[in-house]
């Protein structure tokens, strides 16, 4: 990224906040031994308490402490989260750049797989493809969002590369006699990095999303481990007792990370894409 | 060929290959469907003739297209494994009580998103453009469920508005779509009784397609506003507003109307969340409760494959309108 884009993009103040929000919950995932003041998985004397000194968020139905939970789910959700997008940008990439160098029969090939899979809308077949893993472990849930991202990704490092394509530097590349793959990594892929690393930001927050509802839906992680999903899903159980400790801080966690990647996300296609304003 | 022939031939490969996709999902569900149905200690003998009842012995390309061939001919999806009910008849009930729903959703995030976007164009960096912006990066942001459920506490304890959870029953309705046909027939206490009912669920699951409408009409707008044809306007005297309503919005609903078209499958993906938490009995609830829940292969594969039908016919239908707006589609 040149200095340029960097100037643009940390001049607004709202990419400024997303970026300081995805970093809050990176140090807290990354720290989450140190931050949290119980194991998350040990048991406390209490059971479903209310918020005290002892346990600032409270406890839940197992009697573990909420807030070492809500940290330690941190870590959980963003690796989770992360490990999809960089499923999605292993395989969409090389697939985007394939199909759109190469074009004809395999572009067209590609192309149908990718329209069946966003036939459906993302979060069934997130759902039918853990469903069909048997579901049950985090594992699951990466593989789930992974595979629903990676027709996205091809299909935007496609359309990327169909534009980059038709530029000069490109053409005298390939005048040169460089081969295909020299041309698609050191030409090519550079100068689609924009996109993607806009792409790849933006799904990050979908990712959490999509991972909380598989959650949610009893395919994620098992119900005693610290996922911000897996807590969000057994604070609705207990709504009508209205113990909002255990609804409220999952949620905002969630919110509050994915508001921080959409937000740098915005603040990342302003930066590449002046057009967009 | 015509464009709309051609998009409608191209949709039907296209269907095939989506059961096809949700039929092998579902097949590779870990475990033997009998062996989950009854327990180990099971007769083997039953648990063969229970097989060759539901026709597991097949391979797996003629039970597709057996599938595929009951479904087209007789709308027959198979029988739930539960409770040996027809699938099929349970689809037909539930899809309508989904598309109420998403319509509603639908609605109320067009009027809305239209509503906040139009007025954050005219009024580009204002507290209300800047209020607008916020509220729609928080709908994209949102896990759909929580937020309904915050709603649900905050309408029944804070406002003391007791909601009710759940269709209402509505016995002499033609179709399934109550909210929409006690309105029309004049039904007034029904209209209101579904109205209460649908508000919470219909607005928990708009939020999404609500932000995504708001930031695409605002987008558009600002796009329109500065061009020739619009400041030519202006110039020979018309007033702003109706600058910006007739000339301006005209041309912005192009891109507007794509994006909301590809907000149905937001929608329907959302709905399987939404039904969920409220009770709401669409194919949503039906998909998790039925399905994934009771471990039931036919309930699976046909809410799923009915959910994914709709959203294709009605991506496809926006194509079509699509291509009656801007001529130019047709081309492409």
């Amino acid at each position: 990224m040149t200095h340029r884009r960097l100037r643009i993009l940390f001049r607004s103040k709202t990419t400024l906040a997303g970026a300081a929000l995805v970093a809050l919950v990176a140090l807290t995932a990354v720290g989450a031994d140190w931050i949290a003041t119980h194991d998350p998985e040990l048991r406390q004397a209490e059971f479903r308490a209310p918020p005290s000194a002892a346990h600032w968020l409270g406890t839940d139905e197992n009697g573990f402490d909420v807030f070492s939970r809500l940290v330690h789910g941190a870590r959980a959700s963003l690796l989770a989260a992360l490990a999809a997008v960089l499923f999605a940008l292993l395989l969409g990439v090389p697939l985007g750049l394939v199909a759109g160098w190469y074009g004809g029969w395999i572009d067209s090939a590609l192309m149908r797989c990718v329209d069946i899979l966003l036939a459906f809308p993302s979060v069934l077949l997130a759902m039918a493809i853990a469903v069909g893993l048997g579901g049950g472990s985090l594992g699951t849930v990466i593989l789930a969002v992974g595979v629903v991202l990676v027709p996205v990704f091809v299909r935007q490092v496609r359309a990327a590369v169909l534009q980059v394509k038709t530029h000069e530097y490109v053409i005298a590349a390939r005048a040169l006699g460089a081969p295909d793959l020299r041309i698609l990594l050191k030409t090519v892929l550079p100068n689609c990095a924009g996109p993607i690393l806009v792409l790849a930001t933006l799904s990050t927050g979908i990712a959490i999303l999509d991972a909380a509802g598989l959650s949610f839906l009893g395919l994620g992680p098992p119900a005693t481990a610290p996922e911000w999903g897996v807590m969000l899903t057994k604070g609705v159980r207990y709504l009508k007792q209205r113990e909002q400790w255990l609804l409220l801080p999952p949620g905002l966690a969630i919110a509050i990370t994915v508001l921080g990647f959409n937000l740098l996300g915005d603040g990342l296609r302003d930066a590449f894409d002046p057009r967009q304003r | 060929m015509t464009y709309a022939l051609r998009r409608i031939l191209v949709t039907i490969p296209l269907l095939l290959a989506v059961s096809l996709v949700v039929f092998a999902l579902v097949d590779a569900l870990p475990g033997d469907p009998a062996v989950r149905r009854f327990d180990l200690h099971a007769n083997p003998e039953a648990v063969k003739a229970w097989r060759a009842e539901h026709g597991l012995d097949d391979p797996f390309l003629v039970r597709w297209g057996r599938y595929v061939g009951g479904v087209v001919t007789r709308f027959d999806f198979g029988k739930s494994y539960a409770h040996s009910h027809p699938v099929g008849e349970d689809l037909g009930r539930r899809l309508q009580a989904t598309l109420e729903l998403t319509l509603c959703a639908l609605l109320l995030a067009v009027v809305v998103g239209l509503g906040v976007g139009i007025l954050s164009a005219a009024y580009p960096r204002s507290l209300f453009d800047y209020a607008g912006n916020l509220l729609a990066l928080g709908g994209i942001s949102l896990p759909v469920f929580w937020l309904g459920l915050l709603l649900w506490i905050l309408c029944t304890d804070l406002l003391g508005f007791p909601y009710r959870s759940g269709r209402a029953e509505a016995p002499g309705m033609a179709t399934g779509l109550y909210l929409f046909e006690s309105l029309f027939r004049g039904h007034v206490s029904l209209f209101l009784e579904q109205l209460r009912r649908i508000f919470l669920p219909a607005l928990a699951l708009s939020t999404i397609p609500m932000a995504v409408i708001t930031r695409m009409t605002r987008a558009a707008m600002l796009d329109e506003i500065g061009k020739d044809y619009a400041v030519t306007a202006r110039a020979k005297g018309l007033r702003r507003r109706r600058v910006i309503l007739k000339h301006v919005l005209r041309n912005a609903l192009i891109p507007i109307t794509t994006i909301t078209g590809l907000q149905f499958g937001t929608l329907l993906g959302g709905a399987v969340l939404t039904e969920t938490i409220f009770s709401w009995p669409g194919l949503g609830s039906y998909i998790v409760e039925e399905g994934v829940l009771a471990n039931d292969t036919p309930v699976l594969v046909g809410g799923i494959l009915l959910v994914a039908t709709t959203f294709i016919l009605v991506n496809l239908a926006v194509d079509l309108l699509y291509s009656r707006i801007d001529p130019r589609m047709r081309r492409a």
